[in-house]
């Protein structure tokens, strides 16, 4: 804290200082406001130049996703369906994983291992998706071959499981916060009432905490969705709706770091094809933490009201 | 009085087994990477440029290209992201204006980043004709980490007590002297770990800079932000697509190098918080 140092400026430079204060922090304000517009506004121009020759109804229906062929398609639920896959495999392993260790190190855990464990969720978050990437490819992929001959060197399930380890910090985060702004004497009373902390934590806590948890898994959701190296590396470029999780499928992230990109020359619909697959991540990533926040602010009303 | 009592406390067991089953998995991917990389484990790797062969093959152009993509990131989005942080807190009127520009930075925070590669690509190496360089690296980064910077330096500024810029005020202190020696100093710890976060994970992206043109083969470090789009990231990346088993061992000690550079950057953060509120108490 401050508590003794209110440090004066010269006399001499104070009133030139303060009058270059202000439109010093305007201009950064301006500033970031300008990238915000100059990136929502050349996904938006580019998008809407795309649509202007490729019908947003065959965007949205056709099931063929081929920009580069010599007669191109632009049916991108192949890419969705690949993306939604991933997402929802990432899910079903990260948000038990991570909800349980989130009521572990909330309710359970004691200091020191609530430390340890937290210190091993910090760098599981701080390692890059590239790195999980390679994991990915070179460790998992093989592992899952050798359980599972038929398996393909591309396939979705190592990427689900790679996803999935990298968005469980944020499903452990974010579901700690939502455990801990349940009253704490809930447990307490619960214990004293005879129940033990497994059915304290099943039948009282977690239901409390339910709309924080969902809003947990919306964020991670979001994660998982705009994660581009690991289904880049490990999931293929096959644009194709595949049933199978041994098959290798491609995401609307993957087209987009795989295709090249520099070589499409501006202003072809193919170059705005890498645009309007951008928006409808936008799209998607803003709806999913939309939600989220939406249930977040719910839970501190609920939270502020009981 | 935290243990479970008895056995049977299923709950508490499966979630044990939860927690222990992810700390597993972290440490058996962080084995794994270790081993692979370490027959490359040389000083030699950490200078010599890209090459054909495996055996020869250094990531020093990539680490250089890392340091320069950190240190633009850093000089841009820093003093930006914060002054913008103190506009919003400090200086603007309440209103609809603030609000709304408060709202659209904090979204953007959750755009994918390969998406501000794309809009990278158009703004700046074609827009501004920046071309696939480190300096159109560097921009699209920052633009990237901007958001986050600006939501952390705003919630740390928050926190900030009001009576402590009463108390200055109260004395006579200019606006100007009470941001600079009672609210900057006093939110500067949250700044500081706000921001390293922000920047560490920009340091560790590949996805926006393979879309920019990151070059996979460099014979020569960067010298310049007008140099070639290299990165310790996408050099991971270019080799883990190699067919052959020769660049697994490269890139992984690749990776374990861009891991050590994200920690220095952490333990340095680390640093120049423990100054900042050594030097305010």
């Amino acid at each position: 804290m401050t508590a003794g140092g209110i440090s004066w400026t010269r006399r001499s430079s104070r009133g030139a200082a303060d009058r270059m204060a202000r439109p010093v922090f305007l201009a950064c304000a301006v500033l970031a406001a300008a990238t915000v517009v100059a990136v929502v506004g050349v996904l938006g121009v580019e998008t809407a130049r795309f649509f202007a020759t490729v019908s947003p109804v065959s965007f949205l229906t056709e099931m063929n996703w081929a920009p580069f062929a010599e007669e191109p398609r632009f049916g991108v639920l192949p890419l969705l369906a690949a993306t939604a896959q991933i997402t929802v495999g990432a899910a079903v392993f990260a948000v038990p994983a991570g909800v349980m260790t989130a009521v572990y190190l909330e309710h359970y855990a004691d200091a020191r291992l609530e430390r340890v464990l937290a210190g091993v969720t910090a760098a599981l978050a701080a390692i890059p998706t590239v790195v999980f990437g390679y994991l990915a490819l070179t460790f998992l992929t093989p592992l899952l071959r050798s359980v599972r001959p038929g398996t393909e060197a591309f396939n979705g399930l190592s990427a689900c499981l790679a996803v999935g380890l990298m968005i469980v910090p944020t499903v452990v985060v974010l579901a700690r916060g939502a455990l801990r702004s349940v009253p704490a004497g809930l447990m307490e009373t619960g214990l004293a009432l005879g129940a033990d902390r497994g059915r304290v934590v099943a039948r009282v806590l977690l239901p409390a905490a339910a709309p924080g948890i969902v809003a947990a898994v919306f964020l991670a959701l979001a994660r998982a969705v705009g994660e581009t190296m690991i289904v880049t590396l490990a999931a293929g470029n096959q644009a194709r709706l595949a049933w199978s999780p041994f098959e290798g499928v491609r995401t609307l992230t993957a087209f987009i770091a795989q295709s090249s990109m520099g070589d499409a020359p501006q202003g072809t619909v193919a170059y705005g094809a890498f645009f309007a697959v951008s928006a409808v991540l936008f799209l998607l990533t803003w709806g999913l933490h939309a939600t989220g926040g939406m249930l977040m602010s719910r839970r501190g009303r609920a939270g502020g009201a009981g | 009085m935290r243990g479970a009592k008895s056995g049977r406390d299923w709950i508490g067991a499966a979630c044990g087994l939860a927690a222990a089953v992810v700390a597993a998995a972290f440490v058996a991917l962080a084995a794994v990477l270790v081993v692979k990389a370490w027959s490359v484990a040389d000083p030699g790797f950490l200078f010599d440029s890209a090459s054909r062969s495996a055996d020869r093959a250094g990531i020093g152009p990539a680490l250089a290209g890392t340091l320069w993509l950190a240190a633009l990131t850093i000089a841009i989005a820093l003093p930006v992201g914060v002054g913008t942080a103190v506009y919003l807190e400090e200086y603007a009127p309440r209103g609809r204006v603030v609000a709304a520009l408060g709202g659209a930075v904090a979204t953007m925070a959750g755009v994918p980043s390969v998406v501000y590669g794309v809009a990278g690509l158009a703004l700046f190496a074609r827009g501004l004709g920046m071309g696939p360089s480190l300096l159109a690296g560097g921009c699209t980064l920052a633009v990237l980490a901007l958001p986050t910077v600006v939501v952390t330096s705003r919630a740390a500024i928050r926190a900030v007590p009001r009576g402590l810029r009463e108390a200055a005020f109260g004395l006579g202190a200019t606006r100007w002297q009470v941001v600079r020696g009672q609210v900057l100093p006093a939110a500067a710890p949250g700044i500081v770990t706000g921001s390293c976060a922000a920047f560490t994970r920009t340091a560790g992206e590949a996805a926006p800079l393979l879309v920019l043109g990151a070059a996979a083969f460099m014979t020569f470090a960067p010298r310049t932000p007008a140099d070639p789009l290299t990165s310790l990231p996408t050099q991971v990346f270019a080799w883990s697509t190699r067919s052959g088993q020769d660049f697994v061992a490269v890139a992984a000690g690749a990776g374990v190098a861009l891991l050590l550079v994200l920690l220095v950057m952490n333990l340095a953060a680390r640093f120049v918080c423990r100054r900042v509120e050594g030097g305010a108490s």
